[in-house]
Formats: C-alpha cells, sequence, structure tokens
C-alpha cells in the first residue's frame, strides 16, 4: 500500500494530471475539487497534503490555517501566482514547500517523495547504503557483509559522505575535512585515494564521481 | 462666513471685553485713589478735630472742610466750585486746627466731585449726632481686626466710604465714618471725556475697509485657480504681489506643476506598459508558435503510423519550459523596471531554494540529455533576501546553463557557505559552449543588457542575465561570469549570509 496523499486542486485537467502521476509514483491519491474548511474530523488520514493556493470556496491559506491548528502534516502548496508575499506567507503559515506553476511532474513526484521520505538508516554510529556498511563506532567498512581494510584517510572520506547519502559533495570540502593540508596536500591527492578506495570496496558504485562537484555516495548499484 | 463678516465678529468679540476690562479698571483706579485720600485726610485731619468732636458730640459731623477743623456743620459751608488749594485759613478756629504755618492737606474735595461728608461715632459705633447714618455692619465688623474699613462701590457708583478707628480708640469720637466720592484727576486712567472712543472707532472701520482689495484679490485667485484646473493644471496663475496671497498664488502653481509632472509620468508609465505588454505577448508568442509546429508535426506523425519522433517532443517539452521561464522572467522584469523597486526580503534558506531551482530543471535537463546536479552545505545557508527575485536570478543562469548546452553536457550547481566571512557562494558551472571573453566583458559593462536580450540564439542569454543582474545588485550580492574550467561559463554569486532583522 502506497502512502495516502490529499491533493486539493480545482482544475479539471491539472488535478488529474497530479492524481494519475502520484498513483503511477505507487501513492493513493484523495482529490478534493474544492477548497472546504478543515477540521480534525474531516481532514482524511493522509500523509502529505497538496495544496492549491487558488481555489474556490475557501482561500488556500484558509485551509492552511485550518490545518495547522491541529496537524503537522506536510503540506505542499502550489502557486501560480510567482509573488513574494504569497510565498513568505504560506511558509509562515506552516507551508513545507512550495511549487510555482508551471511545474513538470516529475518535479512534483520528486517533491512528494523528497517530503515522504524516510530518514536514512542510521542506527547511531551505523550507515548502510545498499550494499555498504560503515561502522563509525568501530571505524569498520564491510561491503555485502564482508570487512574491508581501509586506511585512516579512506575511511574519514567514506564517514563523510556517508553523512548525507545520495548527495553529492564537492572536492574542497572532502579535502578539507579528510586531507592533513601540511601533509596529504590537494585534491587531486583525494582523486588518488579515491580510485585506490574504489578497488577496495569492488564491483558497484559505491563511490560515484559527480561532475564539477565531486563524490557522491551511491547504493553500488552497478553501472 | 465671509470673511469680512468674521473679521467683523471677531473684532467685537475681542473689543467688548477689553472696553469693559478699560472701564472697570478705570473706576477701581479712580476708587482706590479716592479711598487712599479719604483715609489721609480723616487722620491728617482728626487729631486736629478731636477737641473739638469730644466737645461736641451731638452737633460734630457733616462736610469735610479741609480749611479748617471739623467743626459744627452748618457753620462757613464754602461753596462747592470754591478751590481748596491755597485757601487761607478764615475764621478763627476755636477748636484749634491744623498748626499754622503747615500747608493744607490734600482736598478731600476737588473740583465736580461732592465733599466728603464725615460723622463721628463711640466705640459701640453709635453717634451723638442724630443726623449720622448708621455704620454699616460690614465694616463695623472688620473693625474688629484692621483700624480702616472701606466699602468700595467699584460700579456703578462713584462713593467711596471708609471707617476708621482713631488713634486714641476712645470717647465719643472713637470712630469715623467718612463718606466721599472719586475723582477723574486722582488717579483715572481714561480721560474724562470720551473722545478716545473715536479713534478705536476709526481703527475698526479702517481694517473692514482695508480688507475690502485683500476679499478682491481672494475671489480673482479662486477664478484663476478654477480656470486653472479645469485645463488640467496647463497654465500656471498670474502672480500679484509679494505679501501672503502672491505666496497662495506661487505654492498653487507649484502644486500644479507637480501634479503634472505626475501626470506626465503617470502617462509615461501607462505607455510603458503598453509597450511591455506588447513585447511580451511577442516573446510569448513564438515559443508558442513553434510548440504548436512540434505539437502538429507529432499528430501528423501519428496519424501517418509513423514511430514518435523523440526529437520533436523534446523540442516541445524545451518550448514550454522555455515559455514558463519567460513569463516568469516577464514578470521580474516588469517589478524590476519600477522607478523603485520593493524588495520584500524575508529569511530565505538558500539551500531549499537551490535543490528547489535544480528540481526545476532537472526534468527537462533529462530530455536534452543534461545531466544536471548540485551540492550545498550540511549545514543551513540563511539569507535575507526577496524569495522571488532571488529564485528567478539562480533559475536563470542554471536555466541558462542547461539550455544552452548540449547533448551529453553538464551542469553543477555548488552552494558553498564560507563561515569565515559569513558570505554565501553559489556557482554555477557548465561545459557547454560558454562565452568568449570578450563577449563576457561586454554584456558585463551593460548590465547584461542588450538588443538579443530577447534574442533566441544561442549567445542570446540576454534577458534572464539581466534580470540576474539587477537582482544582484538590488541584494548587494557579487555577480561574476567568467569561462569555467571545463570549457564552458562559470557564473558566480557572492553575497553577505545573515537573517533580516527583527
Amino acid at each position: 500500500m502506497g502512502k495516502k496523499v490529499l491533493v486539493i486542486e480545482d482544475d479539471q485537467e491539472l488535478g488529474a494530471q497530479i492524481v494519475k502521476r502520484l498513483r503511477d509514483a505507487g501513492y493513493e491519491p484523495t482529490w478534493w475539487k474544492e477548497g472546504r474548511r478543515l477540521s480534525r474530523e474531516t481532514l482524511p488520514d493522509v500523509e502529505l497534503v497538496v495544496l492549491d493556493l487558488m481555489l474556490p470556496g475557501t482561500y488556500g491559506m484558509d485551509i492552511l490555517k485550518d490545518l495547522r491548528v491541529f496537524s503537522e502534516v506536510p503540506v505542499l502548496v502550489l502557486s501560480a501566482r510567482n509573488d513574494t508575499a504569497d510565498k513568505v506567507r504560506a511558509l509562515r503559515l506552516g507551508a513545507d514547500d512550495y511549487m510555482t506553476k508551471p511545474f513538470w511532474p516529475e518535479e512534483l513526484v520528486e517533491r512528494v517523495r523528497a517530503r515522504l521520505r524516510r530518514p536514512t538508516l542510521g542506527r547511531g554510529d551505523v550507515v548502510e547504503v545498499g550494499a555498504l556498511r560503515i561502522d563509525r563506532g568501530r571505524r569498520e567498512v564491510s561491503v555485502r557483509g564482508e570487512r574491508v581494510e581501509v586506511t585512516r584517510l579512506e575511511f574519514e572520506f567514506l564517514a563523510a559522505l556517508a553523512e548525507r547519502p545520495g548527495e553529492a559533495m564537492t572536492r574542497s570540502s572532502l579535502a578539507e575535512r579528510v586531507l592533513d593540508p601540511e601533509r596529504d596536500g590537494t585534491e587531486r591527492t583525494l582523486d588518488v585515494h579515491v580510485s585506490r578506495l574504489r578497488k577496495k570496496l569492488g564491483r558497484g558504485a559505491f563511490v560515484e564521481t559527480v561532475w564539477g562537484i565531486g563524490y557522491r555516495l551511491g547504493d553500488g548499484r552497478e553501472e | 462666513m465671509k470673511l469680512r463678516a468674521r473679521l467683523a465678529v471677531a473684532t467685537i468679540a475681542v473689543m467688548l471685553p477689553m472696553t469693559f476690562a478699560l472701564f472697570w479698571y478705570d473706576a477701581s483706579a479712580r476708587h482706590r485713589a479716592a479711598e487712599q485720600n479719604l483715609t489721609e485726610f480723616v487722620f491728617g485731619q482728626m487729631p486736629v478735630a478731636r477737641e473739638a468732636c469730644e466737645a461736641a458730640p451731638s452737633s460734630f459731623g457733616g462736610e469735610l472742610r479741609p480749611s479748617r477743623a471739623l467743626g459744627p456743620p452748618h457753620s462757613h459751608r464754602p461753596p462747592p466750585e470754591e478751590p481748596p488749594r491755597g485757601e487761607p485759613p478764615h475764621g478763627g478756629p476755636p477748636h484749634g486746627g491744623p498748626p499754622h504755618g503747615e500747608p493744607l492737606p490734600r482736598p478731600p474735595r476737588p473740583r465736580a466731585a461732592r465733599p466728603a461728608v464725615v460723622h463721628a461715632y463711640d466705640e459701640t459705633f453709635h453717634s451723638e449726632n442724630p443726623d449720622a447714618p448708621a455704620v454699616p455692619e460690614a465694616l463695623a465688623r472688620a473693625m474688629e481686626e484692621q483700624d480702616v474699613a472701606i466699602t468700595s462701590h467699584v460700579l456703578p457708583t462713584s462713593s467711596v466710604e471708609i471707617l476708621a478707628r482713631m488713634p486714641w480708640g476712645t470717647g465719643p469720637c472713637a470712630y469715623v465714618l467718612a463718606r466721599g466720592t472719586t475723582d477723574p484727576t486722582w488717579g483715572a486712567v481714561l480721560p474724562e471725556s470720551n473722545i478716545w472712543l473715536l479713534p478705536t472707532v476709526a481703527v475698526f472701520a479702517a481694517m473692514l475697509l482695508a480688507l475690502g482689495p485683500v476679499v478682491r484679490r481672494i475671489r480673482k485667485l479662486t477664478e484663476a485657480v478654477q480656470r486653472s484646473a479645469s485645463a488640467t493644471y496647463a497654465d500656471a496663475v498670474l502672480i500679484e504681489g509679494d505679501d501672503e496671497i502672491g505666496v497662495l498664488a506661487r505654492s498653487f502653481n507649484a502644486a500644479g506643476r507637480e501634479i503634472r509632472s505626475q501626470l506626465e509620468e503617470k502617462d509615461q508609465r501607462e505607455q510603458a506598459l503598453r509597450h511591455f505588454l506588447a513585447n511580451t505577448t511577442h516573446d510569448v508568442m513564438i515559443p508558442l508558435t513553434v510548440l504548436q509546429g512540434h505539437l502538429a508535426t507529432l499528430r501528423e506523425d501519428a496519424a501517418a503510423g509513423k514511430p514518435v519522433d523523440v526529437g520533436a517532443l523534446v523540442s516541445a517539452m524545451d518550448e514550454a519550459h522555455y515559455m514558463a521561464s519567460l513569463v516568469h522572467n516577464l514578470a521580474a522584469t516588469a517589478r524590476l523596471e519600477a522607478a523603485d523597486v520593493n524588495l520584500q526580503r524575508s529569511e530565505v534558506d538558500l539551500e531549499t531554494l537551490v535543490k528547489r531551482v535544480v528540481g526545476r530543471h532537472k526534468p527537462i535537463a533529462k530530455q536534452l540529455g543534461v545531466s544536471i546536479e548540485t551540492a550545498v552545505p550540511g549545514e543551513p545557508v540563511t539569507v535575507s533576501a526577496d524569495v522571488t527575485l532571488l529564485e528567478q536570478a539562480i533559475s536563470n543562469v542554471t536555466y541558462n546553463a542547461v539550455r544552452y548546452n548540449r547533448s551529453g553536457g553538464h551542469v553543477a550547481v555548488i552552494l558553498e557557505r564560507v563561515a569565515k566571512e559569513a558570505v554565501f557562494r553559489l556557482r554555477v558551472v557548465d561545459d557547454g559552449p560558454g562565452i568568449p571573453e570578450a563577449e563576457l566583458s561586454r554584456l558585463a559593462e551593460r548590465g547584461f543588457r542588450g538588443n538579443e536580450a530577447r534574442s533566441r540564439a544561442p549567445d542570446g542569454q540576454g534577458l534572464g542575465l539581466h534580470i540576474t543582474h539587477r537582482a544582484a545588485e538590488l541584494h548587494g550580492y557579487r555577480l561574476t561570469l567568467r569561462p569555467s574550467k571545463y570549457g564552458g561559463l562559470e557564473v558566480e554569486l557572492e553575497g553577505k549570509l545573515g537573517a533580516p532583522p527583527g
């Protein structure tokens, strides 16, 4: 069962598109075609609300205000007006994010996904990304259950990336964190260490190179 | 109320109480003088007249005559008009008198005033003289505390009455009641005749008369103002004189000029708006036409059973995306072209903003075969900014990097926090064709504004770049464009960190 999402959108076409896209992405959307005053009883059991601000009936901001009285459910606001006052107001009223029309359906689904993504499985010191397991407490790294011997520098590098799996980190910030400026030198040195580390980790793109930026911890899928 | 009537009413309202106060002050001054005169006279004469009084208390009293001691009232009564000063003592005063050779005391009874009347009383305020009037109760009571008591009839009578305790304080002449009248020559403020009223009335009349030309000029000015207003302040009113009315005319002309200039400004703005609308329509219509063309092609291909032309599809998507960005830019331009741009600053988290911008262009980048990646610091990067303008600024350079790239190209959006200098640094790097350095400096000189701003040519990043430039300028951020080390363009935006005050 997918997560339940409430879509409040008056436009027939756009509403239908959003609902279809969300359903295709594995969510269970409920579609309200008009604004209603919300109360604890009338709010369906959902994990996220996609709210259009320009609605007949009740104005989107009022719905948001009502909602925030009794619920902390994430709200993604859709707005056709690219207006600062509107955005600032929506955020102050407790919206979590906003999107300005027009947008690609992909973008909307991605935003919903980002909002509903569970926090990284980081039980204390242990971070698991795909088949890679990094134990910060014991300073151990293992791939598919097999321990991999890494140097202090390689471990620091992995631990730094593991803080935000899936997000790219710049070479310079990594070098600053991992390298000893007096002994280890430049960002180029970092690349050398990375290529050695990749060999140790074996098949799969655990350490991905990101163009123009640096590196990212991948889930190890083979390219 | 008309100006003249108002002035008359105001003048009367001021003059009446002032006249009354003047009369009152005059009367009270006369009374004070008469009282003092009477008191001095009584104390001056009584010691001399005491003997006579005590000798014949039943007949003592009557008009006071300074020439001799107070004697029997009916003997040698002088005529009222008899000048008192210099009157030699005549008739041997049997009961003493003022010491010889001494000047006579001041006259209690000057010309035109009734003579003072004096009566003596004993300690119980009883007089032996049957003609003596009863001592007023108030005066008798006042004797408990003072030696001289006065009944003042300031208005409306001119009579003065004093009761005095004699220094000896006993016998039938222990108290003396004296009655007299005031006299203008003693201490009046106003002259005897009412001639002074004449200049007062003359001033009043002159004032009303002088107002005539003033009223006339004001009427004239009013007419001129009405004429000018009906001609939308096109002609100025005639300025007459250097006085307040002249100043009024001048201020009116200044106000008229201000209104005219504002009207002109409004006209200009209206014209600019019409221009803007025409340009906008033109700008949006082109990509819309291209989009329609792509859609028609796709439809025809589908009808002919041909496989879907992915290229046309992607182009159509690109046009749609371009249009969206164009409309946002046009809206931003409308704000930025205003005479004074009102930045609606609030606390903006750049990390979220950058992710949002990259998220917006990622779908189209994917279609165009351009990879777009982003890196943000792990800590919040908060700035005080107008979120719409800043987002549009960053979106423009990001989209330019995607749009003017080639399939297989890369774009990286990197946000860094330079904690040491409390600044953020945002870099948008691509490996597209880039812009030659000469062209870059030329663009930068003109604030990235140019004819090609609205062009769709590959180097026509103009409108978007100009908005980025203006937004950076307004926020006080530094915008730098330089060739990237990957062969494309590197756009850097650097600015101060910090939440808005308050």
